[in-house]
């Protein structure tokens, strides 16, 4: 059996697509840098990749709204290539700018007929301003996410100015909870497991004040996934923000691996069925 | 259908969990005394598109392009924007502020690209704007200071709008006025002196007298005039492209003539009478020189756009900073955010191409809360501070380079120009796939030369000669620009796949004077370049060809490419979606030709260009100053402990955190030690450390330091206190002192004796002292210089006042680590861990912290000697502390700078949680001079505090022995910090109100 091969998307502002790479290779992948126009262009098929992966960064600098300019880009030049590769049953995440892309395109929290017609975003936090800070967030044991399987609890660094997720109809809010849609919450890491609720917390325990207190998404599907922070870039012990005062038994590669790891092995399962 | 603009709005929606929060940050920066006026503030972002658009296509564009369907309203007719929100009453008034004509307009290109996506056929023009909207309270609101703190005139048009007819109030589209092509003049300088001087200072060419001589002597030679004839040019006076070419190379700013200069020292201490034949080459490129006959790691040092270094046998690591002050004092945003992109730009033009993987920044400004006078044209520190963070905020993150380590310094004497320092770190493989050496330049004649990024406006002209020149109320808004990082994103994305793929032969950046010194310095390399003005790609036509030439528009490299690859080279860019124009080839004819249509428009040898510029001959006289003594308190227990309380909430001190956490510092995914460490992540790290290659444990320590209260007294104890404090700060986290390298920033006042400059001789003297320092220091801790950078007219004349910076070096340093899994931070760690202090401890009092203190109070001065160095002994204990970090001795480690020991202790107790009880009366039975002000507050260089758990403390003790150690105390769970000598105690504080009088000052208003 192959190692999945990933497509991490790059060009126009992205930035994460390095450490991105090195998470998904230490999750066992063979990961390949793509520029947007090469698959744009017809250069590169999206459907030669198993996985789909867009990196954080600042897309055309955020402007006019975080993800929207590469949202439309990839909408209105790939809308059918990424229909297709979710349909095949391919997984995809998005994180932090990724994620707003996808909520942006209508995929997150999206809907099962692949719509994309946009029915939540991602706003400014509440705070007003930009921020790199590490955080908890619990993962929903009973989402039908498959990046998330298995996992408890995480930290990860945030690192936006544009992560609350909010959507203008409540009802839909109670369909997303209800379907385990809502997999990632930000929590107190002094709570004891579980404990996401949806009453907002304080921040900076919720850096943003996203409605119920939400840090990531996926779709009804459960291979869209979207996150506000980066696990990617704890992709080794070494990274956490507090080591040196809690060393790790040995230091390699770290807890947050396990989100690419899950796909790598949702990949490997597919083909062998 | 025909052109028209139409008018896109948007503005948030509000309701339950949906704010505007750009509305709350706006309604921050409003002076209090006109927030309390107003009842409500909403905010709109408006989007004005010129071009052949029918409405129901803006109303299509409005909802997938501009608005969030979820989370933001919009109109197309300009009503929004002018005030008419839905839901609520019309506002009372509303402010619209948008970008002059000219000026880059980030979120108006972002809007053009998002519109041909959407109408690929179409070619609409967009212009963005805000609105502010107010509802007020009562009606006599000063609005003259309202739109002063919500735009800069000098970038931005704004408009007041209220009443009825509202839309004719609106902002116009921004267009410039069509620019009149100038051809070529001749420059006649077979002129007197005076005239020539005339030449100079109109034409804003900052050169002296004897260049201006040199020029004139260069066109009366026979030979000169002959091969010009050849050329169609004018035999014997420069055209002004020839003559704009010379004055931005010939630029302090460029060709660093006072680090050149042959200077006649005298010191009336000593006695002293020599000549320093460049203090440059003596004081800096020696010792580098020097040191790399015991070194194998010094890649390329000094003449490239940043010095490199063999991290490993795979990658080498390369560092620059540069300032970016003038611009940064007239708009702090657009000045610091092109700070920041033009230093990463340093890092792409090294070698054959470099990845930016880290930046620093470290700025001065006024202090915060001044509440004197200011001069007209001068910004409220306060806003200088804003705009600049806000500035390298946007440039760094947006670039994708994390912004790893930094500092910010206050003193009043910042408030006439603020500096603006920008580092970057970055990584080349050793060695290209093609085989060759990445850091070694390989053009030849024949080769093409590329622009590559943005394109060439009325922007940015004359900003080297510019910061060559003191601020005035007349400094021109051409010198400010706002950067573009998306641009240079994508630019930086394609640049590296080209190196990677072979492609580049040669590469710079378009940095100060533009294609003049961009091509002029490149051309050295194969002795020859020829380039075409009409193809260089224009943001506005109408451009005379020395405008095209010196412009210094962002956002673009110049790369040679060989001819065979050129196809490939442009397909990269095509795909990256950057702009690679050919423009002219390299030569090998001994000159630099310029080109304007078909037509020869200047030509200059090569060796003139680079060569011709005449030595300065200065004199410098060192006079100690005369400061009053510092007048110490009685020390008791309550003083002591209240001072504590007030250095750390003094603005140098306090933390920064507020400020820093809007900075990406861990994108890329290498931060080892962080800005923050702790167990709450909000202590001060010392040094950043980062693993650059995923999975590998190899590191880098990026470190800075920054003393410039010392200058007060001797400028040789601020150079060697900055040196000090970078090593120190480096020692503190493990780096490996096998491999350190330094970056020497110099920010002077002018120190050329003048009429306007009477001082000059003294601080031409402050220059020399300060280099003195930087080679006696940098030879004893076997630390090469390999990149730096000088900026010397940092002072400011507003209403015939002027105001001149204090001597600052910022020296910066880059280290191999050689193994991060055993860095260590600053907080203490668990209770009961035994705390040390290494290093000695003098009575010095004089500049520190606690003096300028003291001082402000008004009492006393800031007295006469400065802490001195000894870098030999210093080196020894930082060997064995080193030594001990490698087995793992050492929990926490924290050096001692502004503020002293009580605030190092300080700091370490709020990583922990916990506190800490020391003892120092060992250090104070040593020392006879030493007092109880001294080994509180005092600042001994050299000095590091650092804690070891009881079970290592013997092997410890063992490593450090033969050295300055002292036993001072254990970690504490109580949360106090309690220093006795003995029996008595000095000092007794409570850790939590501690941390919030050190965290209360530069709380960004909350």
């Amino acid at each position: 059996m192959s190692a999945p091969s990933v497509a991490v998307l790059s060009g126009f502002g992205i930035n994460c697509e390095y450490e991105t790479m090195a998470a998904f290779e230490f999750a066992g992948a063979e990961t390949f840098k793509i520029h947007v126009n090469s698959i744009v262009r017809g250069h590169e098929k999206l459907l030669d990749y198993d996985i789909l992966a867009i990196p954080g960064g600042f897309s055309f600098g955020d402007h006019l709204g975080s993800g929207r300019l590469l949202g439309n880009r990839l909408r209105f030049s790939l809308g059918d290539q990424v229909k297709s590769f979710v349909n095949s049953g391919r997984p995809v995440i998005g994180i932090c700018n990724g994620f707003q892309v996808l909520v942006k395109m209508g995929l997150l929290p999206g809907d099962s007929g692949l719509t994309m017609t946009q029915t939540a975003s991602l706003t400014t936090n509440d705070s007003g301003k930009y921020e790199d800070r590490w955080v908890t967030i619990e993962l929903d044991a009973n989402s039908p996410c498959i990046w998330t399987r298995g996992i408890q609890r995480l930290r990860v660094p945030v690192r936006h100015g544009e992560g609350k997720f909010v959507t203008n109809d409540v009802n839909l809010m109670d369909k997303w909870e209800g379907r385990g849609q809502l997999v990632a919450r930000y929590v107190d890491p002094e709570s004891q497991y579980p404990a996401s609720s949806s009453d907002v917390l304080p921040y900076p325990t919720s850096p943003n004040q996203s409605w119920r207190n939400i840090a990531g998404v996926c779709d009804p599907t459960g291979l869209i996934f979207g996150i506000m922070p980066h696990p990617e870039a704890f992709h080794s012990t070494w990274l956490s923000p507090d080591w040196t005062r809690k060393p790790p038994k040995k230091h390699g590669i770290s807890p947050a691996i396990a989100i690419f790891r899950n796909a790598v092995e949702y990949s490997l399962e597919k083909e062998t069925e | 259908m025909s052109e028209r603009i139409l008018r896109v709005d948007v503005t948030p929606v509000i309701k339950s969990g949906m704010i505007d929060t750009r509305a709350r940050s706006v309604a921050k920066i409003i002076p209090v005394r006109i927030r309390k006026k107003i009842s409500n503030l909403r905010t709109s972002l408006g989007y004005t598109i010129k071009g052949d658009f029918s409405e129901e296509q803006a109303e299509h564009a409005a909802k997938v392009l501009f608005s969030d369907p979820i989370t933001e309203q919009s109109s197309t007719n300009g009503s929004i924007g002018s005030g008419l929100l839905p839901g609520v009453e019309e506002s009372d008034i509303t402010i619209q502020v948008g970008y002059k004509a000219g000026v880059t307009d980030n979120k108006a290109m972002a809007a053009e690209d998002g519109l041909k996506t959407v109408f690929p056929d179409k070619h609409l023009k967009v212009a963005s704007t805000v609105s502010y909207h107010l509802w007020l309270m009562e009606e006599d609101v000063d609005l003259s200071s309202l739109t002063e703190v919500l735009h800069n005139p000098m970038l931005e048009q704004v408009s007041i709008i209220s009443g009825k007819n509202r839309a004719a109030q609106l902002l116009q589209f921004p267009s410039l006025d069509e620019q009149r092509y100038i051809p070529p003049n001749t420059v006649n300088l077979d002129v007197d002196d005076s005239t020539l001087m005339d030449i100079s200072e109109n034409g804003l060419l900052a050169l002296n007298l004897e260049e201006m001589k040199a020029i004139q002597s260069y066109y009366r030679n026979k030979s000169t005039q002959t091969s010009r004839e050849t050329l169609n040019l004018p035999p014997h006076s420069p055209t002004d492209v020839e003559l704009e070419c010379l004055a931005q190379t010939w630029s302090e700013h460029c060709s660093h003539k006072i680090f050149s200069a042959k200077i006649e020292h005298i010191d009336t201490e000593t006695g002293e009478k020599s000549t320093i034949d460049s203090l440059f080459k003596t004081h800096i490129v020696s010792p580098t020189s020097d040191i790399s006959n015991d070194v194998d790691w010094l890649l390329s040092v000094f003449h490239d756009n940043s010095g490199v270094i063999a991290w490993t046998d795979d990658w080498s690591l390369c560092m620059k900073a540069e300032t970016h002050n003038s611009p940064s004092a007239l708009d702090p945003y657009g000045g610091a955010m092109t700070g920041i992109v033009g230093v990463n730009r340093d890092i792409m033009g090294t070698g054959l191409g470099a990845r930016p993987i880290a930046n620093t920044d470290v700025f001065c400004f006024g202090p915060p809360g001044y509440s004197g006078p200011l001069p007209k044209g001068l910004f409220h520190p306060s806003r200088i501070f804003t705009g600049v963070h806000a500035g390298v905020r946007s440039g760094g993150n947006e670039s994708g380079i994390p912004t790893v380590n930094g500092a910010i310094v206050f003193d009043e004497r910042y408030i006439g120009k603020p500096l603006v320092y920008c580092g970057t770190v970055g990584i080349m493989p050793r060695y290209l796939p093609d085989g060759r050496e990445s850091h070694v330049k390989t053009p030849s004649p024949g080769d093409l030369i590329y622009m590559v990024g943005g394109r060439v406006g009325s922007d940015g002209i004359h900003g080297a000669t510019f910061s060559s020149l003191e601020l005035t109320e007349q400094s021109p808004s051409s010198a400010v620009q706002i950067g573009d990082p998306i641009t240079q994103k994508k630019m930086m994305d394609m640049i590296l796949e080209a190196r990677d793929q072979g492609l580049i032969q040669v590469i710079t950046d378009n940095g100060a004077g533009g294609l003049s010194s961009s091509v002029g310095e490149m051309a050295e390399l194969t002795g020859g370049a020829t380039i075409e003005l009409g193809r260089v790609p224009l943001k506005q036509q109408g451009l005379s060809s020395w405008e095209i030439l010196v412009s210094e528009s962002q956002e673009r490299m110049t790369v040679g490419i060989r001819k065979e690859d050129a196809r490939d080279f442009e397909k990269l860019a095509d795909l990256h979606e950057v702009d690679a124009t050919p423009i002219g080839k390299f030569t090998k004819n001994g000159h630099f030709q310029i080109n304007h249509n078909g037509e020869c428009v200047g030509s200059l040898p090569i060796d003139f260009l680079h060569e011709g510029c005449p030595q300065l001959e200065l004199h410098s006289e060192w006079v100690p100053p005369v400061q009053s003594e510092v007048a110490l308190p009685r020390p008791s227990k309550d003083i002591l402990s209240e001072t504590l309380v007030e250095i750390l909430s003094r603005p140098n001190v306090a933390s920064k955190e507020w400020w820093v956490r809007s900075y990406d510092h861990e994108v890329i995914g290498q931060t080892v030690v962080k800005p923050f460490v702790g167990e709450n992540h909000d202590a001060p790290g010392d040094a950043a450390v980062i693993a650059p290659i995923p999975g590998s444990t190899i590191g880098a320590v990026i470190s800075n330091g920054i003393v410039p209260r010392y200058s007060d007294i001797d400028a040789y104890s601020m150079t060697a206190a900055a040196i000090d404090e970078a090593v120190r700060n480096a020692v503190c986290v493990g780096v490996d002192l096998e491999m350190i390298a330094g970056l020497d920033n110099f920010c002077w006042p002018d120190p050329i004796q003048s009429e306007k400059t009477p001082d000059g001789k003294q601080k031409l003297a402050q220059l020399v002292r300060s280099n003195r320092a930087l080679e006696d220091v940098c030879r004893a801790y076997r630390l090469p210089c390999i990149s730096g950078k000088d900026s010397m007219k940092n002072d400011a004349v507003i209403d015939g006042r002027k105001i001149s910076v204090p001597p600052t070096l910022l020296f910066s340093l880059i280290g191999r680590h050689r193994d991060i899994t055993k860095s260590v931070t600053s907080d203490f760690k668990s209770d009961g861990d035994i705390i040390y202090l290494l290093g000695l401890t003098e009575q010095e009092i004089d500049a520190t912290e606690l003096a300028y203190m003291l001082m402000e109070r008004g009492e006393g001065g800031i007295g006469n000697s400065a802490p001195k160095l000894d870098p030999v002994r210093n080196m020894e204990m930082y060997r064995a502390l080193t030594k001990a970090m490698e087995r793992k001795l050492v929990r926490s480690a924290h050096d001692c700078s502004d503020g002293g020991l009580s605030v190092c202790l300080a700091e370490s107790c709020f990583g922990h949680d916990g506190g800490a009880h020391v003892d120092v009366s060992q250090v104070l039975s040593e020392n006879d001079n030493l007092n109880e002000w001294g080994i509180l507050f005092g600042e001994s260089l050299g000095r590091i505090v650092v804690s070891v758990s009881p079970q290592n403390s013997p092997e410890f003790e063992k490593m450090v022995e033969g050295h300055a150690w002292y036993k001072i105390g254990t970690v504490t769970h109580e949360k106090k910090l309690v220093i006795v000598d003995e029996k008595r105690t000095l000092l007794e504080s409570d850790i939590e109100s501690l941390k919030i009088a050190w965290k209360g000052t530069l709380d960004g208003g909350h």
